[in-house]
């Protein structure tokens, strides 16, 4: 089972909505509720949508956007 | 080890550029000072050096500062036209502290103007020229010998200043031929370019470098007005390390003519003829016109000497005499409205300026001061 | 044995090792695609390996603010000129990675001259033009690849054909010059789009490695403020009008110049 998590730093977002825009999951939304320290709206993740293709981290014109995928692996 | 050869002022000026280690030269051809240009294309490429003809005088100006940027000896040649182009760039290069040497090779103006001599861009030279604070030094020659041993200086200059550094010749000098003895010239040690931009792989500490032209924006600077008073700075510290002139038959002189370039030839020789007539006048020629010699005319219009400034313009370099004597004692001017003939191939002549001499010699001294023309 | 099934967590992306890290945004508008272009250029750098040699060339405009983004060594310079200072510098380190960020106007306008310069001697750079069809920084005036009937604050009734001409094609024109090796045009509106302009990225500073030619990439960049668009219908718009003007693709790609 992949396990995705997507990070948004707070302080680089600029509310732009690309992220939400090109995101083939629906995984990023702006719901409106959270902002960031400069009042851009943030969008939220659902990680159970999320596949982790990381696309979302290319799109963002800030650079503001890290994803990582867990996957089992055999560890000794 | 000296070589002696018999050369125009134009080929002296690419010579002594070679000799100073000159790495990159990029020009666009104008009149009169094509020879530097066609020397350079000739010579550099066998000596395994940069050779560009550009696009346009903006394309030259802002090579050399890419090529200051890199931290090489280079170097751009034009004339008054081509000079004004460049007036942004040059800003820039005093802001970013560059060090880099343009030649000017004066022609007549304003606007397109003859393609013969004249020395009317004295103003735009000595202030800096283009926007903002910042002043260049301006090396003067007036022979073919100058023209090659004061562009080996002016790399020297402005690898000390991280400067603009400007010779400024004209088209008489530029041209006429003269025996040159052609010898490197030992300065003295200058600062390293650990600034300069290569790949950060070339850096000793593998750290990037930028080179920007705003000064507090990137941290060169903590402030606008920090990157100011070291402009300051620089002009003060240049202004009293660098002035350079020629003082003949100055001892008791109490005329004194101040001209630089092809027109204090011509004064000394109407100098000559005036001693002959023991009439005490000597030469101020300038081989800085920036740093000017406030200093030493002040102290010379303070004993009473009067002034006549020779030069091939409307009244340019008569202004910085003015301000100097501040109204002490009288300044007289032969411009370029007493050239032999009216034509763009006149020239002021040593018997014009003789007559001149004479006609204040005999006017009632103590008369009227202040502006005479 | 001791083996066990571990969830192991990956980096699968994230900011560019040569783009420098930062506590505070770019200084760019919300929606402004400029950035992404350092974003390619540092992934391709990277990728290359010649982060260590490569000097970047900033112009006056938008793309200034790009200067101190990237972890090389990079200039600015003032308005249109970084093809003077990029041809110097090559010249001076010929085994140096020599490129320029410059806008439209940038190049085409005021930087024409310096742009004729560098296509006539064929000098061995790599130009980057972010087109956004209007002046950004100084609040959206008109450029040269404004589109007809675009309204920009020095055309406020739409740009008119009779007064100010048509959109300029910088890839269709510079394909045609000899001293080009490569010429390529790109968008930022899909993810498809950015992973074709990343490949074309890499082409053209392969081009500059491989001593060919001349490599030119132009990328359409969103511009929402001065479209006066939110990004989303900028996105539209560029899919819409701007690929239609200025269509995406390789317009010269070659190995040998003649």
């Amino acid at each position: 089972m992949v396990k995705a998590e997507v990070i948004i730093d707070e302080d680089l977002c600029q509310g732009c909505g690309y992220c939400v825009e090109f995101c083939s999951r629906g995984a990023l939304k702006i719901r409106g509720d959270k902002f960031t320290s400069k009042g851009y709206l943030l969008p939220s993740v659902e990680p159970e949508k999320c596949t982790a293709c990381g696309v979302c981290a290319w799109m963002c014109p800030e650079v503001a956007i890290e994803v990582y995928k867990y996957s089992p692996k055999l560890v000794i | 080890m000296s070589e002696r050869i018999f050369v125009e002022g134009n080929v002296a000026i690419s010579w002594g550029a070679a000799t100073a280690g000159c790495q990159a030269f990029y020009g666009y051809p104008i009149t009169p000072q094509n020879e530097i240009t066609e020397w350079f294309a000739r010579e550099f490429p066998k000596m395994g050096r940069i050779f560009v003809q550009s696009q346009s005088e903006l394309g030259s100006i802002n090579m050399l500062y890419g090529g200051a940027a890199a931290g090489i000896r280079a170097m751009t040649s034009t004339s008054s036209p081509g000079w004004s182009l460049m007036q942004e760039t040059v800003s820039d290069l005093a802001n970013a502290e560059l060090p880099c040497v343009i030649v000017n090779v004066q022609r007549g103006g304003p606007g397109g103007g003859p393609i013969r001599h004249a020395q009317q861009d004295y103003l735009q030279c000595t202030k800096g020229g283009g926007h903002g604070d910042y002043r260049n030094i301006v090396l003067t020659p007036s022979s073919a010998q100058e023209c090659c041993d004061l562009t080996q200086l002016a790399f020297y200059l402005a690898d000390k200043y991280r400067n603009p550094v400007l010779i400024l010749s004209d088209a008489i000098i530029g041209r006429l031929r003269e025996t040159v003895e052609l010898e490197r010239i030992e300065f003295g040690p200058v600062p390293d370019k650990d600034w300069a931009v290569g790949g950060k792989a070339r850096h000793r500490d593998g750290r990037r470098h930028l080179v920007e032209h705003a000064g507090d924006l990137y941290g060169r600077y903590p402030s606008y007005r920090a990157l100011l008073q070291r402009l300051q700075e620089k002009i003060k510290e240049m202004q009293k390390a660098e002035l350079r002139y020629e003082a003949y038959k100055m001892e008791d002189a109490n005329l004194v003519l101040v001209a630089y370039g092809y027109t204090a030839r011509v004064a000394k020789e109407a100098i000559n003829m005036a001693r002959a007539e023991g009439i005490k006048a000597g030469l101020m020629r300038l081989i800085t016109a920036w740093p000017f010699p406030d200093d030493l005319i002040r102290e010379k219009a303070s004993e009473g000497s009067r002034f006549l400034v020779v030069e091939d313009s409307l009244g340019q370099l008569i202004e910085d005499v003015r301000c100097a004597v501040a109204g002490r004692t009288e300044v007289h001017l032969v411009g370029i409205l007493d050239r032999h003939i009216p034509t763009d191939g006149g020239m002021i002549m040593p018997d014009k300026v003789f007559s001149k001499i004479k006609e204040i010699n005999e006017a009632e001294s103590g008369g009227s001061r202040g502006y005479h023309e | 044995m001791n083996e066990q099934l571990k969830m192991v967590r990956e980096k699968v992306a994230g900011r560019p090792k040569l783009l420098v890290p930062q506590t505070a945004g770019f200084v760019y508008c919300p929606g402004c695609q400029e950035p992404l272009a350092a974003r390619i250029i540092a992934e391709v750098l990277e990728e290359l390996e010649v982060g260590g040699k490569s000097i970047g060339i900033f112009d006056i405009g938008c793309v200034s603010f790009l200067l101190g983004v990237l972890d090389i060594d990079a200039l600015n310079t003032p308005h249109g000129r970084p093809p003077d200072m990029a041809t110097a510098i090559k010249r001076a380190y010929p085994d140096n990675i020599v490129f320029t960020v410059q806008g439209d106007g940038g190049l085409l306008a005021i930087g024409a001259d310096p742009l004729l310069g560098v296509l006539t001697r064929s000098e061995k750079i790599t130009i980057i033009m972010l087109n956004n069809t209007v002046y950004g920084t100084t609040g959206g005036q008109m450029a040269p690849t404004s589109l007809v009937g675009q309204t920009t604050t020095t055309t406020p009734e739409g740009r008119d054909v009779t007064r100010f001409g048509f959109p300029v094609h910088a890839a269709e024109m510079i394909a045609t010059f000899k001293g080009v090796a490569y010429c390529a045009r790109g968008a930022f509106n899909t993810p498809a789009n950015y992973q074709r302009t990343r490949r074309y990225m890499k082409t053209a500073f392969q081009k500059q490695m491989d001593n060919i030619g001349l490599s030119f990439v132009e990328i359409i960049c969103a511009c929402p403020p001065n479209w006066h668009m939110s990004p989303q219908d900028s996105l539209k718009w560029i899919e819409e009008k701007l690929i239609l003007e200025f269509p995406l693709g390789e317009f010269k790609n070659v190995d040998r110049l003649e």
